[in-house]
Parts: C-alpha cells; sequence; structure tokens
C-alpha cells in the first residue's frame, strides 16, 4: 500500500491535455499522405503499390482526362506511395487528424490531361509523364538525332508504335529466325 | 539470389517414421534446412501424425487445407508438426485427398490438437474427417449455404456475402457434466477487438463444471482476399493487420514464410531490426495484460499505472517505425527502416526506464494484499492435457513446458542474442503472469544485444525472383506463442494459399479444461490469463434449466462480480 502511494506521488500528473493541446508526434510518423499535383506526373506508380487500393487512376478518354484520386478512409499510412514515386509528389505528413463531417471529404482528386500519338491523334497517356520522360532523354541521349527519335518513340501510343515497327522491319527485309534468336 | 542449401535436419525423424511405419512413405522434400515435409499414404495419415506426435516429440502447430485440383487433381493436407526432442525443426505431413472422393481418416481420436484445424478444412474445403467425434462447424455461420466451401478456388469470389436466412442459432454447446447444471451464456457481441466469442458456462451454484465457446463471429476471410485480390508482396501489410496487439509478429512470420519458400536469404541486419522490434511488440503486449491481470483482480490502480508505463514502449514504437502499431516494416526480403544513431541513443534510454518503472509496479502488484489469492491455484492448466493440445506461449510454458519458437527454432536476429526459456511450474494463472513478467525483462535485454550487435550491411535485398508453386512455413513468438504461416505462391505474382494461424488459435481448444472446477467470478480471470485478443464477453445471460427462466445480466456486471465477489449476479 506504501508503495503504491509513493509511486502515485512520484507520477503527479498523467494525464496530457490533448485535444485541447497539440499532442506530439514522434517526427518521422506517418500520418496522412498529402499529395502535390505540380510535382505528380500521374504516372500511377503509387496506385499500382498501394496495398489497400486507397489511390486510384481513372482514364476518360472522351474529355482526355486521367484522374488521380486518395481515399483516406482506406488508406493505411505504410508510406509504399511515397517510396515508389519517381517525383516525389505524394509524401507522408506527421497529421493525423483526419476526421471530417461527411464521408465524401475524405477523397482528394487530381485531374491530368492526357496526351495525344503523334501518329493517330488520340489520347493514350497522361501529358506530363510523356514531358517528364522526354525530358529524361533530352538529358541522356548521346546525340541529337537519337534524342529526336526517341522523343517521337515515347510521343506515340504503343498500337502505332507496334505498326511502325512491323513497317520498319518489312522495310529492311530483315530474315528473322526464331529458333536461333529465341 | 534464391538459394537451396545441402543441410537436412529431420532425417532422423524421418528414418524413425520409415522404421515404424514401413509402406506409409510416399514422398520426402526438403524446403529448408530445417523443414522436412513427408508425403504419406492417405490411409495412414492418423498413424504417421500420432508416431511423430508422441514418439518424436511432435507438437501440432496447424492443420493447412489446400486446393491443389488445378495443379495437380486433388486436395492437399498438411498437418505441421514442430519438432521439440532432440533433433528441432519441422515435419510437415502431407496426404493427397483425391478429387471426387474428398474424405480423409480423422488424427484427432489419436492426436486431440487436431481439432480444430479438422474441423476448419471441413468448413472451407468441404473434405469430411471421418471418425473426428466432433461434427459441428467450426469457423461458418450456421446458415452458410451447406455446399459453398470459401476455400475451394472454384468456390466463390471474396466479396460474396451470402444472405443470411434465418437468425436461429442451431450450434449446440458441449457439456459433459455428468450432474445437472445451470447454462450461463457469456457474449457474444463485443466488437472492441477482433475475436469476439460467446461461452457457455455449465454451473452448479457458483461452481463451473464444464464449459464450451464459440468463436469466428467476425471471420474477416483474410486468406481468400490475400488469395485472390493481393499480390504476394502486398500481403505483407494485410499480416500486419492480423491482430491489433501482435500484428508485427504475422508480417515477419508472413515474410519468412515467402522468404523460405523462395530461398531468400535476408540480411542479418534486417533480421537484427525485426528481432528488436518484436521484441518492443511483446513490451507492450506484456504490459497490457499485467495491466488487465490487475483490472480483473480489482486492482485497478495497478492497471492505470502500468497503462501509463505502457505509453513508453508505445513511443519507442512509434520513434522507430512511425506507427504506433501497426509496424508496416517488413518487405519481402528485409525491412524498410534502418535504426540510426539518435534511434539506438534513445530506445537505449526508454529500455532504461521501462526496467525501472516496470520493476517498481510489479514488486508493487506482487506485493498487493490480495492479489496471491486470487490468482494462485486459479486456473489450472493440466501439463498432460497441454502436451495433448498442443498450446502455445506463456500458456504452455507457465505449466511447465519448454516451449520457445524463439528459442527451439530461432529465427529473425534471434540467433545473435542470448536467451532462455522461461517456465513456470504452477499451472496457473499466477504462473502465467509471472512468466509474462519475467519475458518482459528478457525482452529488455534482448533490444539491448540486439542493438549493441547489430550488424552491419544491407536492410534490404531485392534480388531475388518470383517462383511459383514454391511452398515453406514461416514463424514467430509473439506475445501469446508460436505464430505459424504456411505460404505457397501462385503463378501470377499472387499467393496460391496462405495459411495463417494466430497462437490464440492454437491455445482456445484447452481454456474448457481451465475453467472446469473454478468458480464463476474466476472466469474471466482465466480467460484473460491466456491473453486473448480481448473483446470476447459482452454481457451475460443466465438460464436456469431447472426453472427454464432466463435472466440478462450485463457484461459490466459479471466483470464487477469478478472483481469485487460480492452480491452474485446469479440469485
Ligand atoms: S500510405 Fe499506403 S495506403 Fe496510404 S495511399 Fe500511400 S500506399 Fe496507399
Ligand atoms: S507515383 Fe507520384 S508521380 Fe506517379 S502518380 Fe503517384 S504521386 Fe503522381
Amino acid at each position: 500500500m506504501f508503495k503504491l502511494l509513493k509511486e502515485i506521488f512520484r507520477t503527479g500528473e498523467a494525464t496530457v491535455k490533448y485535444p485541447f493541446a497539440p499532442l506530439h508526434v514522434e517526427k518521422d510518423f506517418r500520418g496522412k499522405p498529402e499529395h502535390d499535383p505540380e510535382q505528380c506526373i500521374a504516372c500511377a506508380a503509387c496506385t499500382v503499390a498501394c496495398p489497400p487500393n486507397a489511390i486510384a487512376m481513372a482514364t476518360d478518354t472522351d474529355a482526355g482526362t486521367r484522374t488521380w484520386s486518395i481515399d483516406y478512409g482506406r488508406c493505411i499510412f505504410c508510406a509504399r506511395c511515397e517510396e515508389v514515386c519517381p517525383t516525389d509528389a505524394i509524401r507522408l505528413s506527421t497529421d493525423f487528424e483526419l476526421a471530417v463531417t461527411t464521408k465524401a471529404d475524405l477523397t482528394r482528386q487530381a485531374v491530368f490531361r492526357l496526351a495525344r500519338c503523334e501518329a493517330c491523334d488520340e489520347p493514350f497517356a497522361a501529358a506530363k509523364e510523356v514531358a517528364y520522360v522526354q525530358d529524361l532523354i533530352d538529358k541522356t541521349a548521346p546525340s541529337a538525332n537519337e534524342a529526336a527519335r526517341r522523343r517521337r518513340s515515347v510521343a506515340t501510343c504503343p498500337a502505332c508504335k507496334r505498326a511502325r515497327d512491323v513497317a520498319t522491319v518489312a522495310a529492311l527485309r530483315f530474315d528473322r529466325q526464331p529458333e536461333e534468336t529465341r | 539470389m534464391n538459394v537451396m542449401s545441402k543441410i537436412r535436419v529431420g532425417a532422423t525423424h524421418l528414418a524413425a517414421l520409415k522404421a515404424a511405419l514401413p509402406h506409409a512413405v510416399l514422398d520426402e522434400a526438403w524446403q529448408t534446412d530445417t523443414q522436412l515435409t513427408i508425403t504419406v499414404k492417405l490411409n495412414q495419415l492418423p498413424e504417421a501424425v500420432a508416431y511423430l506426435y508422441y514418439q518424436r516429440e511432435g507438437w501440432l502447430s496447424v492443420v493447412v487445407g489446400n486446393d491443389e485440383r488445378k495443379l495437380n487433381g486433388s486436395f492437399g493436407l498438411y498437418y505441421v508438426l514442430s519438432m521439440e526432442g532432440e533433433e528441432k525443426g519441422y515435419v510437415v505431413v502431407h496426404a493427397a485427398v483425391p478429387e471426387g472422393k474428398e474424405e480423409f481418416p480423422s488424427v484427432t481420436p489419436k492426436v486431440p490438437a487436431c481439432v480444430w484445424g479438422e474441423r476448419e478444412v471441413r468448413d472451407m474445403f468441404g473434405l469430411k474427417p471421418i471418425g473426428l467425434p466432433d461434427e459441428r462447424r467450426l469457423v461458418l455461420p450456421d446458415d452458410w449455404p451447406a455446399d459453398l466451401h470459401p476455400l475451394r478456388k472454384d468456390a466463390m469470389d471474396y466479396r460474396l456475402r451470402p444472405d443470411p436466412v434465418g437468425d436461429d442459432e442451431t450450434y449446440t454447446f458441449v457439456n459433459d457434466s455428468k450432474q445437472e447444471t445451470t447454462v450461463i451464456p457469456l457474449g457474444p457481441l463485443h466488437i472492441t477487438s477482433d475475436e469476439p466469442g460467446h461461452f457457455r458456462l455449465f454451473v452448479d451454484g457458483e461452481d463451473i463444471i464444464d464449459a464450451d465457446y464459440r468463436m469466428f463471429y467476425v471471420h474477416r476471410g483474410m486468406e481468400k482476399i490475400a488469395e485472390t485480390r493481393m499480390g504476394y508482396d502486398e500481403v505483407t501489410f494485410l499480416a500486419d493487420r492480423v491482430c491489433g496487439i501482435c500484428g508485427y509478429a504475422h508480417s515477419v512470420a508472413y515474410t519468412n514464410s515467402v522468404e523460405n519458400a523462395l530461398g531468400i536469404v535476408v540480411p542479418q541486419r534486417a533480421q537484427a531490426i525485426r528481432t528488436i522490434l518484436l521484441e518492443t511488440e511483446r513490451l507492450h503486449s506484456h504490459l497490457l495484460n499485467l495491466g488487465l491481470a490487475c483490472h480483473f483482480v480489482g486492482f485497478d490502480t495497478g492497471f492505470m499505472q502500468f497503462f501509463r508505463v505502457r505509453e513508453k514502449s508505445m513511443t519507442l514504437a512509434e520513434m522507430l517505425t512511425g506507427s504506433r502499431k501497426t509496424y508496416a516494416i517488413n518487405l519481402i526480403g528485409g525491412v524498410r527502416r534502418d535504426i540510426l544513431g539518435e534511434q539506438r541513443t534513445r530506445t537505449l534510454q526508454l529500455i532504461g526506464e521501462l526496467r525501472v518503472e516496470v520493476g517498481r509496479l510489479v514488486e508493487m502488484l506482487l506485493s498487493t494484499a490480495n492479489v496471491d489469492g486470487r490468482v494462485k491455484g486459479v486456473g489450472i492448466l493440466d501439463p498432460q492435457i497441454a502436451r495433448d493440445y498442443s498450446p502455445v506461449g506463456p500458456l504452455v510454458r507457465g505449466s511447465g513446458h519448454k516451449r520457445d519458437t524463439r528459442v527451439l527454432h530461432p529465427f529473425a536476429g534471434y540467433g545473435l542474442v542470448d536467451l532462455g526459456i522461461n517456465v513456470g511450474e504452477g499451472c496457473d494463472v499466477l504462473s502465467r503472469t509471472l512468466v509474462r513478467v519475467a519475458e518482459f525483462f528478457d525482452s529488455l535485454s534482448i533490444i539491448e544485444q540486439a542493438l549493441e550487435n547489430t550488424p552491419a550491411g544491407p536492410i534490404l535485398t531485392e534480388d531475388f525472383t518470383y517462383q511459383p508453386y514454391k511452398f515453406a512455413l514461416g514463424f514467430t513468438e509473439a506475445p501469446r506463442g508460436e505464430d505459424i504461416h504456411w505460404s505457397m505462391t501462385g503463378d501470377n505474382q499472387k499467393l496460391w494459399r496462405w495459411r495463417c494461424r494466430a497462437s490464440t488459435y492454437a491455445n482456445w481448444p484447452v481454456l474448457r479444461y481451465m475453467l472446469r472446477g473454478n468458480t464463476v467470478s474466476d472466469a474471466p480471470l482465466i480467460v484473460a490469463s491466456i491473453d486473448p485478443c480481448y473483446s470476447c464477453t459482452d454481457r451475460v445471460t443466465v438460464v436456469d434449466v431447472k426453472k427454464a427462466t432466463q435472466k440478462t445480466v450485463p457484461y459490466k456486471e459479471m466483470e464487477r462480480y469478478c472483481r469485487d465477489r460480492t452480491d452474485s449476479p446469479l440469485k
């Protein structure tokens, strides 16, 4: 009994003032993911990595848009998105106070424009993503000619690329021998 | 790099089995150095399991069912045994049940520990255990369609929920008492945690004559989700959520199972970090249980004090992982966060504080006048019952059995630290509580040792390839005992099968024997002493069979009675 009393006096006041005073969290705490649409290139790496499907991508070819969205109600704060994002567009903050009064407020969206294929003019990938890759090419290609060729290739949709490859191969009259090349 | 080594632990067990049952063994294969799967003839399955269990010091870890019809035209049954005698390792007895003749001889009459596993296989795969005395469902609700077996590959989409067709509970609770008894149902619905359960106590006056219970009211279908919707690398994060207390233990067990199956060599530093975090988890879990033990004996000040100090272990987790509870630190192949200088210093500081403060609290608890009286000799788990049912963790150690996965089958970084097994001989609530106290201080020392000798190097390897249809076990010693996962990869970056067995699953079957012979007011205390995922009991309905009357008592009242032991609500 005496020990108990001593312990109680030693402890003093243990209750924290929260929510009337802010609550301290550790500096590497994983809280609400914050998305920066300026940085984002709509590459969908986070969408693929997110285990509970909190991040989604919806493509509307008629409108020529791709919509990135996050549902904080599904998020498990694992930071996989942060880990895979090539442009640091999504980062986990230390914010943990996520209560809202309507469920819709748990969703955030960002709408991106789709680029059109150089050959067929159909929308096929986010314009920013194409621009991002072209930018990388400019910095790494061995020659100006090669850079131009690669830029064109990136700006072409997969279907047209395939068609063009077939045409190129036919023009070269290249005798393929699948058994040996395998 | 996927590695296969040539060490073959378990060869003596195999040789002994072949000698004892000359024509039973059809095939054998090692998944890792210490994991051997022996395929036996279906009709000799019970003899093979029983031989390894009782003659070779095997303990049953889990029974796994697997729908392999697309792969080889049969269902697979895997009885996983933890071999704890001279040669330690895991031996899995496998038998194939051909499609079209979906039954197998039950092992339960020879090895009682198999009872839950076989009931679950019957529910989930529709394989009939011939000779299994218990014909009741285990997992599926009473009104679930008779021929719908959720884990069969062709059965259903993971989102399907058949409409409920009736409210009647047709489940029969078993009462083995010879005399006339009164029934006290406890539960089910108080979903504060992940496993509500419904208890029925059969009492004579205040004495419990027998008890039965039913779980799985909120079965979440995690195995089905993992097998159908998720990639094998994402399941790590699902495993983190198997339990709200010891989720990290599951995450490690899962990643280990895949790493073992694919032969991935996890860097030593990652292993040490896993060990540190597993022990951090044990710290908070044991403090939680010690706090609740205070609460249940009516010592609420102690409860408050333990929970106050427990915050330090939560802070430790938050600092090291970025989250208080769901650590999300594992990836297949290693961990995602390193422990650097600053975190190391603070960890050591928090460990030091915890040692002093918990030391004081434990002394206080044990010197409190009525504590000894309430917990000594209560809820006895007979060592022989324990041997027959293979319970795990502080529960089985409190009954004198030296079972601790960390020591018997060192995983993660436990090979790097010095550790013994704490056992108690009292077999009662007190004994289990003292085992937890000792383990708490061991955990502090393990963290210190692991921080002291953390190997240098990378914390993650990505140098491996996913291979189809590989399977192996992964295991950890969670705060409540061994968690074991059996995973088999599919062919599309997914899992073909994931069997996840939480420690408490292995502990429920013996609870019945621990309740017998105690008084009603001790029931909550005994249930708490296995440290189940709490939640279980919401309210109490008292049924007096003799008078055919029914009276409902709120669970709070039952709990109050356990603490105060005055004004029996049964009067
Ligand atoms: S933190 Fe995890 S769950 Fe949340 S959005 Fe990112 S990847 Fe998805
Ligand atoms: S990974 Fe980054 S850049 Fe790509 S869509 Fe997600 S937030 Fe945008």
